[in-house]
């Protein structure tokens, strides 16, 4: 009977009810950690993140994990395919992530890009918006994503529009965002364990009050 | 008597300058008959009618500085001899170990100067007992000379000094101060400084001058730096049928690019260019159909230096399903870049990441496979910039992971911390600020302003009040009023 129980604590196990135990990153927010299975981001493997359209804050979520990921050694890249904007490496920088990580590759098939840049073990985390691109998303893709980011041991987040969600994906986790003031709400749409039921997040306060008018800046 | 002859041909160069051959002790060797015409004569010249020429026998091929020239002209002269050097305007062959094999001097330089006219160069020339006089007698000809062809040969050490005796002193590359000075003591020909005392010249123009003389005269040797020619990889290949499509091409490279790998393996190097010509059959335009190019060609930049066959092959793959063929490939022509010495690594145990293994060689490999199929500015990294202005406090830069082997980059990449201090900045920044997408009204103000000015010095002016705002949607925007009239409102960055 210990053999079976220490069996059915190999990530690899996931039983249907109860938290599969996996390799995780701490997201950096007490109250996502707290809401995930295995109470952080996926270490390796897909994650899907919905949104209606880029740029509602849903890359904040991720910079505490892109900053402790840029920090790791032995040096790999921070990949960002076929972003929707340039990425501004001085608001990184303040973040913690360092600029000398990052590599931005402008694709017109993010998909294809996405797979050479996970498959080659030389990226840390790769951010893609594979809805950008020519081509449909299509399930056989995101699968072949997911081994590979499985097998090279590396997070990938994928930021797709709210039309995914109706479609099956083989991701590890995926996750609604909607933006709120000062925060945002979530929804985990698929887990391995975790709630379904929609949460609440609220962003740390900047550390520097609205009322103050700063003067110009140097 | 130190009067220099010049004669206008190589032929007569060699018959009538009396400094350089003396006609009793070396006659067959030089003094062809006249009306012969330059070339490799029937007979060997006999040994011993060379024996009283000096043990070294220099040629000097003067042309304008040109470094293509003298590149050109250095691979020719190694045809002649084994020891070649280059100067800042001049080739330098050592030619005395080769009379022999070409016939003696005389059809030597013949050959020679055939060539180097064949190549579309007239050079100054002139053949002496040590370099430094090859090269002065060779600078100190007027271009009327080299028009009509004319060389100045000496062959005897004994002659040479009467040779060089009436040159200017500009020949030996001197400075201007050292032969101002010269000059006004008197000292104008390379004679004259030969007469002056060794002590007394030594320590008025410094012992370099006085060993530039020694050299000039052989009384010193002069060991020199030997020109070794760069070396490329060049292969033409005609395939026995046409290929129409780009698999078949990629077939026939296949052999080629296995070539290219061991001769590369052969000498411990690498390439980081690889420039790849499909020929065609050539047709101009015609009655509406387009003309088809000569050749189509396909250029292969690497990150680092590259040697393996494998992957090139993947890496032309890739270049070749973005390139459109014309027509069918009647040729494929393959040429390297310059060779770059590699060392290999050993390959790692642990996979990148896995148990804190490091990368090798694959961050490069990446790169340039992204780059093989995307082009080269589609894939690239993030510096920080100390600037004040948003737009330029961060620029694109060449993509290298610190610590891990990179192709040298041109630029370091400046980490500099960023100038806003504790103010916040959005995650993304647009290209260029758009006008408002949302009525003013409808903006919630958070913070603000923050005030942003000046770029005298660069040209970018800016004056503008920053604020981060909410828009209607919930997500927070960085926008901007300008200070100058007429106040527009702009969206600069998304706090994604």
């Amino acid at each position: 009977m210990d053999t079976l129980a220490g069996l059915l604590t190999h990530p690899g196990i996931w039983r249907g009810r109860g938290l599969a135990r996996s390799d995780t990153h701490a997201t950096g927010y007490a109250r996502l950690d707290d809401a995930l299975p295995g109470r952080g981001w996926p270490a390796a493997g897909l994650t899907e993140i919905l949104t209606r359209r880029p740029g509602l804050g849903e890359l904040r979520l991720l910079l505490p994990l892109l900053a402790a990921l840029g920090a790791a050694q032995p040096p790999r890249w921070v990949a960002w395919v076929s972003p929707p904007f340039e990425p501004y490496a001085p608001a990184l920088a303040a973040g913690g992530v360092p600029p000398g990580r990052l590599l931005v590759i402008r694709a017109a098939e993010p998909l294809w890009a996405l797979e050479q840049t996970l498959d080659s073990g030389a990226c840390g985390i790769a951010l893609g918006w594979p809805e950008s691109g020519r081509r449909p998303v299509r399930a056989r893709d995101l699968r072949r994503l997911q081994l590979l980011a499985q097998r090279h041991r590396a997070p990938a987040f994928l930021f797709r529009g709210l039309a995914a969600a109706r479609e099956a994906s083989p991701a590890e986790l995926r996750l609604l965002f909607t933006p709120q003031p000062g925060g945002a709400r979530l929804q985990l749409i698929k887990s391995r364990g975790g709630h379904r039921e929609p949460f609440e997040l609220q962003w740390p306060v900047p550390h520097r009050s609205a009322g103050e008018a700063p003067h110009g800046a140097a | 008597m130190a009067r220099r002859e010049r004669v206008a041909s190589t032929r007569r160069a060699f018959a009538r300058l009396g400094g350089a051959m003396p006609a009793r002790s070396a006659p067959t060797a030089v003094t062809a008959p006249a009306g012969v015409p330059p070339g490799p004569p029937p007979v060997s010249p006999p040994l011993e009618s060379l024996f009283d020429t000096a043990p070294e026998a220099w040629v000097a091929l003067c042309v304008a500085a040109d470094l293509a020239h003298l590149d050109h002209l250095a691979r020719l002269a190694l045809d002649f001899s084994p020891r070649v050097s280059l100067e800042s305007d001049a080739v330098l062959l050592e030619v005395r170990g080769s009379f022999q094999l070409f016939g003696g001097p005389q059809a030597l330089c013949a050959q020679l100067l055939a060539r180097c006219r064949a190549a579309g160069v007239v050079p100054r020339w002139a053949l002496a007992p040590t370099p430094l006089a090859a090269l002065a007698l060779a600078r100190a000809m007027t271009d009327a000379e080299v028009r009509a062809g004319q060389g100045v040969a000496v062959l005897a050490r004994d002659r040479l000094v009467g040779a060089l005796a009436p040159l200017p002193l500009t020949v030996l590359g001197w400075s201007d101060d050292t032969i101002a000075r010269l000059a006004s003591s008197g000292v104008r020909t390379l004679g004259a400084a030969l007469r002056l005392p060794r002590a007394g010249f030594a320590r008025r123009f410094g012992p370099d001058a006085l060993a530039d003389l020694d050299r000039l005269v052989g009384v010193a040797p002069e060991p020199r730096r030997a020109f070794v020619p760069r070396e490329r990889y060049r292969v033409r290949h005609d395939p026995s049928f046409e290929l129409a499509a780009q698999p078949a091409v990629l077939r026939e490279i296949g052999p080629l690019l296995e070539a290219l790998e061991s001769f590369l393996r052969a000498r411990g190097c690498g390439i980081d260019l690889l420039m790849l010509r499909l020929a065609h059959r050539e047709r101009p335009a015609q009655h509406g159909v387009a003309a088809i190019p000569p050749y189509t060609p396909v250029a292969l930049r690497l990150a680092a230096a590259e040697w393996l066959a494998a992957r090139f092959a993947a890496l032309l793959s890739e270049h070749l399903a973005r390139t459109v063929l014309p027509a069918p490939v009647v040729r494929i022509e393959l040429r390297s870049g310059a060779l770059r010495t590699v060392t290999a690594g050993s390959a790692a145990l642990w996979r990148p990441g896995e148990h804190g293994g490091g990368l090798g060689r694959e961050s490069p490999a990446l790169i340039e496979r992204l780059r093989a199929r995307l082009g080269s500015e589609a894939v690239y990294g993030l510096c920080l910039v100390p600037r004040h202005r948003p737009e330029v406090a961060w620029r694109i830069a060449e993509p290298a992971l610190p610590g891990v082997a990179h192709a040298p980059v041109s630029a370091p990449p400046v980490s500099a911390p960023t100038a806003a201090c504790g103010l916040r900045r959005p995650l993304w920044l647009l290209r260029e600020p758009e006008p408002l997408p949302w009525p003013y009204e409808a903006l919630q103000r958070l913070e603000g302003p923050e005030r942003i000015e000046t770029g005298w010095w660069d040209g970018a002016d800016v004056a503008r009040d920053y604020y981060i705002a909410r828009e209607p949607s919930g997500a927070e925007v960085w926008v901007y009023r300008e200070r100058l009239p007429p106040h527009g409102w702009w969206l600069h960055g998304v706090f994604g």
